[in-house]
């Protein structure tokens, strides 16, 4: 009781306090106006292209107003799985790659596009049948196909010349030794720039993946289609082993990498790494934060993944929506999306020379050669859930050094996280008999 | 009559409160516990019943047993590290309740516990940092070579039980001094006059009569490392230039099952699972008390 | 007992006056040997705040060398501005504010009413109702949070201020904590009193007991505005839209696209972490009074 005279000192500036914070909470609560499309992406790179989009859309419908919002692909994939099913309000156009969007198709939670819209999409001029068919479901067409993820490799010029190195890796084996020539160490033998960046920790299916387009060079998959709608794990066998053990050797046997070396882009950005393989973004991404780099791109020995990613329209009355999807797919904007944000448009026919000639980092993924086989990830329920688990898998498989030289134990290994997607499958229904 | 009167009153202010209780705490309490029997994935409208399936297979997933021992190491070793260090410091500071600097030590032990967590994750991750982290520098200094700390399977569990302990050491220590100034005095007084020295007070006097406090924060302490989440999400977030190992704890899990994987069925198993260990540890602590009641 | 006066009354002699100096001497060094400890404590708990304010100054080329540098070399305010410039940290502090200062309200309110009531009104069912609500207080909100969040989504409030407040409406610690000081504080002569003097039940509440509970609530409501500053896992799934982030989330998620920076990253947490200390440090005797009764548990 005898300190009452304080107490009520501060009560009277927490009431103060308390009405600032009030007006503060006043203006944060302000409602959205009449015409609105919302666009969700999972690309925050990609938020100049959509505003950039809308742009053009300003001189037909003077009133629009686009609310771009991009953020990073998990939060992403997470709105959208928690606004499809309920608290979705108003028109919003939603990218999605085509095996994401999948799970929400079966349940019914898009709209088909409208025949005008599922014309354009189907129209052979446009579209090659593959990105027709990741914008399908049954026949039917739900989306329109936007960009594509495809990797190639970047490698930094300046660092193969002090290596002699004057061409590209060529062969798996190629990149191991690459690497091995790259690398640079201090005094102690320990590498200060990794001669080839591996993704080798962090959270998410990203690892997985990852991993999959090394072993796509060596002719494995994670998963491989078994007829009827049904899949098999398919990496027990000597691809995976032939692709983990390159992961295993780099890491202990050559030590052109360890996990907690910089990776991906920051690092190449930065001359922590000699080369990585990557989707295109990159370029921009380079353009962006280390114009001066001097790299070029190369495309792998075999083969990329290529992710078609889609707009879909979401909501009642979504005329706008699929005007903006397609929109976004006209010649122009495609070439501008090309070459400012750098991720490779779908559509064909498109004259994209300008921005190809002007940036020859592009020919890497435009011109590959004869023959180079693109996979892509299985439109199934639990492909997120899958990766995930092959990642924890493959992370605990990456520290453990007496696997580097122990055939039998990678098998073992291999076996073991195969399995583990195969009663994933199974549980879904989805597993080969 | 006047009883009655009084009784309407209470129910009726009572009842805005106990409905908004039921429905933002006993409802969803209770969701849990139903929906870990079913097979649900959000999207689809149907969402079979089945039974203790999702416990079986919780008893056999890999990743959630990972999860369970992280969670298990983490709370344990929070326990551990902080509960002793609190003590000292505790008693230290309440032997200088009346010096200038008390108010002082006080808030700068107890800022780590309200500062915002993310924030304060930031911090850490620069100290832990391999490569460019001050923690490597020092050890460098002294001879001592670079570790990964964020990356090493033993070491990120490590660096977020510091974390933890660094947030959870200043409530621990607050409760503590409130507890060195419930104390009698003369107790102390007598000891001396017996020849006790402070260290020899300390340990044979206050240790023993703050056991119902240290059981208390154990069990605060112990449950928040059960919940621990954010720590471990933010030092390993996905950022890909640097990510760190990511330290699976039982929260994480359970939001990734549910909002990754669509299984909200299989993330509510988990969360009956941590439940019960919540209320299994709850359970000893009053236990505990009451023997020493007893005795 | 007259020997003893008689030695007080002629006084210490040289050899204990030279024994109490020297027992004051080793007191005072043993005291400064404990300040010595305690600020070295006191300084490695709040190095990692001022590690992080300082990276916030720092420019990219600084953050990247080695060894690392603890005081910037060439202080810079390009991060602040970038920070404010390319993401709504204004906005997102703002939804932070507007959550927690809702919460601490709700808070407060429902703990008043209901510890009132369970502190005076000793009925069967009131205490009942009480025990339940104690068994509830050691579930954690991680437990239940996935059914809430398809709650408020039913609801139609996520994305909102409301949406984050529901799962912040009530704390059972808070109803505890007001009971008790309901029990301790407020005399039962008093309401008798005013009862006989016709007073309604309202009115007792309103005029007699809030008055008498203003610290405790105070307290409280300090306690519930950190709780709900400081609060992600339910912030992380309920607010998914950029403009509806609190700053826990948007600080978390501000480094997952495909570059960390950390300079910048340390200067938004700064932004958010020096407001929020210097709350503390103004409200700090509420705040450890709050913290304290948590340990008088009975």
């Amino acid at each position: 009781m005898k300190n009452v005279s304080v107490k009520n000192r501060i009560s009277t500036r927490g009431r103060l306090l308390g009405m600032a914070f009030g007006a503060a909470m006043l203006s944060g609560l302000s409602s959205a106006s009449a015409q609105t499309l919302t666009v969700w992406s999972g690309y925050p790179e990609m938020a100049p292209f959509y505003e950039h989009v809308a742009q053009g859309l300003k001189a037909s419908h003077p009133d629009l107003e686009v609310k771009v919002e991009a953020i990073a692909l998990r939060e992403h994939e997470k709105r959208v799985a928690l606004g499809l099913t309920g608290g979705q309000e108003g028109i919003t156009v939603i990218e999605l790659s085509g095996s994401t969007a999948t799970r929400y198709l079966e349940n019914g939670l898009l709209p088909e596009a409208p025949d005008d819209v599922a014309a354009f999409v189907t129209d052979p001029q446009n579209f090659d049948t593959f990105f027709r068919d990741t914008a399908s479901y049954d026949g039917t067409v739900y989306g329109v196909p936007l960009f594509r993820g495809q990797g190639a490799l970047y490698y930094n010029t300046d660092m193969f010349k002090a290596a002699g190195l004057t061409e590209p890796p060529k062969t798996m084996e190629d990149y191991s030794r690459y690497a091995e020539k790259l690398t640079q160490r201090d005094g102690s033998g320990k590498a200060t720039v990794s001669g080839w960046s591996l993704r080798l920790s962090g959270g998410g299916q990203g690892i997985a993946e990852k991993f999959w387009i090394n072993m796509h060079q060596y002719g494995g998959a994670i998963l491989v289609p078994a007829g009827d709608g049904k899949w098999k794990a398919d990496f027990a066998n000597e691809a995976g082993r032939k692709a983990l053990k390159q992961y295993l050797e780099n890491i202990y046997t050559l030590k052109t990498v360890t996990p907690e070396m910089p990776a991906d882009a920051d690092a190449f950005e930065r001359g922590q790494t000699a080369m990585f393989i990557r989707e295109s973004w990159v370029i921009g991404d380079i353009a962006k934060k280390a114009p001066d780099l001097k790299y070029a791109t190369a495309p792998l020995p075999k083969g990329s993944i290529a992710l078609p990613t889609n707009l879909y329209v979401a909501g009642d009355d979504a005329d706008i929506g699929w005007e903006f999807a397609q929109a976004a797919n006209s010649p122009e904007n495609l070439v501008w999306l090309l070459e400012n944000v750098g991720w490779l448009p779908n559509r064909s026919g498109v004259d994209y020379s300008s921005v190809t000639t002007k940036q020859p980092a592009f020919a890497a993924f435009v011109n590959y050669p004869q023959g180079y086989e693109f996979f892509t990830l299985p439109s199934i329920g639990p492909i997120e859930e899958i990766l995930t688990r092959v990642a924890a898998q493959l992370v605990v498989a990456f520290g453990d050094a007496s696997m580097a030289s122990d055939d039998a134990k990678i098998d073992a290994f291999l076996k073991k996280a195969s399995d583990e997607v195969n009663t994933i499958l199974d549980r879904e229904g989805l597993a080969a008999k | 009559m006047l009883k009655r009167k009084r009784f309407i009153f209470a129910i009726l202010a009572i009842l805005p409160t106990l409905a908004i209780f039921g429905y933002v705490r006993l409802y969803p309490i209770a969701d849990t516990l139903r929906l870990s029997l079913f097979k649900w994935d959000i999207l689809s409208r149907n969402k079979p019943f089945i039974g203790l399936a999702n416990f079986r297979e919780l008893m056999g997933d890999h990743l959630f047993l990972d999860a369970l021992v992280n969670t298990t190491i983490i709370a344990f070793g929070v326990l551990l590290l902080t509960i002793p260090m609190a003590l000292v410091i505790a008693a230290l500071i309440f032997h200088r309740t009346r010096s200038r600097m008390a108010g002082f030590y006080e808030t700068a032990v107890f800022i780590p516990h309200v500062v915002s967590l993310v924030p304060a994750a930031m911090a850490w991750k620069w100290i832990f940092d391999a490569r460019l982290g001050p923690l490597n520098a020092l050890l460098n200094f002294f001879g001592i070579p670079a570790q990964n700390w964020l990356f090493d399977p033993v070491l990120s569990v490590i660096c977020i039980i510091v974390l933890c302990s660094w947030q959870a050491l200043g409530y621990a220590v607050l409760i503590y001094i409130v507890g060195f100034k419930n104390l009698p005095v003369s107790l102390y007084e007598a000891a001396k006059l017996d020849g006790a020295s402070g260290p020899q007070s300390f340990w044979f006097l206050s240790i023993p009569m703050l056991k119902p406090i240290t059981l208390y924060v154990s069990v605060v302490t112990l449950v928040s490392g059960f919940n621990v989440y954010a720590q471990a999400f933010v030092l390993a977030s996905d950022a890909q230039g640097a990510p760190g190992r990511q330290v699976r704890v039982l929260v994480l899990d359970m939001l990734e099952n549910s909002f990754r994987n669509y299984r909200v069925g299989y993330a509510a198993s988990e969360a009956v699972v941590l439940l019960v260990i919540v209320l299994v540890l709850t359970l000893i602590q009053f236990s505990m008390l009451r023997e020493r009641g007893r005795i | 007992m007259t020997a003893e006066i008689a030695t007080v009354d002629i006084g210490p002699t040289a050899d204990e006056l030279a024994e109490g100096r020297r027992l004051r001497r080793r007191k005072r060094l043993t005291n400064l040997a404990i300040d010595v400890f305690l600020v070295i404590v006191s300084l490695l708990m709040l190095l990692p705040l001022v590690f992080l304010v300082a990276n916030a100054f720092k420019t990219p080329a600084e953050m990247l060398a080695w060894p690392p540098t603890i005081l910037p070399r060439d202080p810079t305010l390009a991060n602040f501005s970038a920070v404010l410039g390319e993401t709504p940290l204004i906005r997102w502090i703002g939804n932070s504010l507007a959550f927690a200062v809702l919460s601490t309200v709700a808070i407060v309110a429902t703990s008043a009413i209901a510890g009132y009531i369970f502190g005076k009104f000793r009925f069967g069912t009131l205490n009942l109702i009480f025990a339940l609500f104690l068994a509830t207080a050691i579930v954690p909100f991680e437990v239940y949070m996935i059914p809430l969040y398809f709650q408020a989504k039913s609801l139609g409030i996520l994305n909102s201020v409301w949406g984050l407040l529901l799962g912040y409406l009530v704390m059972s610690f808070g109803i505890f904590l007001i009971r008790q000081n309901v029990i301790h504080s407020i005399p039962d002569e008093l309401l008798e009193a005013a009862r006989i003097d016709g007073a309604g039940e309202f009115w007792i509440f309103l005029h007699i007991v809030l008055p008498l509970l203003r610290g405790a609530l105070g307290a409280l409501a300090v306690l519930a505005f950190f709780q709900a500053w400081t609060a992600f896992a339910w912030p992380m799934i309920v607010a998914t839209t950029r403009t509806s982030y609190t700053i826990e989330v948007g600080l978390a998620l501000f480094q997952t696209g495909f570059t960390v920076d950390l300079g910048r990253l340390s200067a938004a947490s700064a932004t958010v972490l020096i407001p929020s200390i210097l709350l503390f440090v103004i409200l700090r005797r509420n705040f450890v009074q709050g913290v304290a009764s948590t340990g008088l548990k009975e």
